[in-house]
């Protein structure tokens, strides 16, 4: 027997690579919902991974940024919050 | 924007010696608090804690400060209390007063690093707060007020139905926002 696809449609899901029940520190909501401004999840309304460990909506953490009172560091330890850029690689895996 | 989302969930369960007396709106909420331990300074009381939020609550830090509320003989609300005397009238409700403590104003204002511009984070919560001022009382034991208590009761005036928002927005005297706190004692 011989088929011939005339049509199709792909359908794709996705998710952040972050632990399901993990929630933004700032907003409180599961990384795989958006920061408090937004309506849609993904692209537009990513994640911050700091160097430190500690994770937030970009959106969340950029507000408190700009915050004077921030002083740049993480909301989480206090260090300087420095975010992994795309592809960088996890040095301390787990 | 953050204000209300964020709120929404610190209503769930929150840990014991902590309750939310008051939620009804995103701007003041009022808590109850209690030492969980039998500090003879603490024992047996119930304190009450204002928080008042701006919209950009968590980016800022909200106010909070322990509001005086009197005894009265009519029955009010009394928390917890609950002792196991049926069918007796409600017990009247024995008064919130202000927690004595060398880093707690007699107005209810406290100094405590966290609460300020350069300690708050917003990663903490009503929850977290709430506990860190309860850690605070329990670790405590000297039976005094700061230093200059009076003096600083009266440079900060009445609290205002905004808080000590001083006189920025309405009140008078200086608001809290103003204050230079010295978070110079770090054993208590």
């Amino acid at each position: 027997m011989k088929v011939k696809i005339k049509q199709w449609h792909a359908v794709a899901m996705w998710r952040w690579d972050m632990p399901e029940d993990e929630v933004c520190g700032i907003c409180r909501v599961q990384f795989d919902g958006t920061c408090p401004t937004c309506k849609f999840p993904g692209d537009d309304c990513t994640l911050l991974i700091g160097k430190c460990g500690h994770s937030f909506h970009m959106h969340c953490l950029l507000t408190w940024i700009q915050q004077e009172s921030s002083k740049g560091l993480c909301p989480m330890c206090r260090q300087k919050f420095e975010w992994k850029q795309a592809g960088e690689k996890d040095q301390q895996a787990t | 924007m953050f204000t209300a989302k964020r709120l929404a969930k610190a209503k769930q369960k929150l840990p014991p010696g902590i309750e939310l007396v008051k939620a009804d709106d995103f701007r003041e909420w009022q808590v109850d608090i209690q030492v969980l331990d039998d500090n003879p300074l603490y024992n047996n009381q119930v304190f009450r804690l204002s928080f008042i939020f701006s919209d950009n609550y968590p980016i800022e830090s909200p106010e909070v400060t322990f509001i005086n509320v009197p005894p009265s003989s009519d029955a009010a609300p009394s928390s917890s209390q609950s002792q196991p005397q049926t069918s007796q009238p409600p017990t009247p409700f024995p008064g919130r007063p202000i927690p004595i403590h060398p880093h707690i104003y007699s107005n209810g204002i406290i100094c405590l690093d966290l609460l300020g511009t350069a300690g708050w984070s917003p990663v903490q919560s009503v929850e977290s707060v709430c506990m860190s001022i309860q850690s605070m009382l329990t670790g405590n034991s000297k039976n005094e007020r700061p230093q200059g208590d009076e003096q600083f009761c009266q440079s900060m005036g009445v609290r205002g139905p905004n808080g000590w928002s001083g006189w920025r927005s309405g009140g008078t005297g200086r608001g809290l926002k103003d204050v230079r706190f010295a978070y110079d004692d770090d054993t208590v």
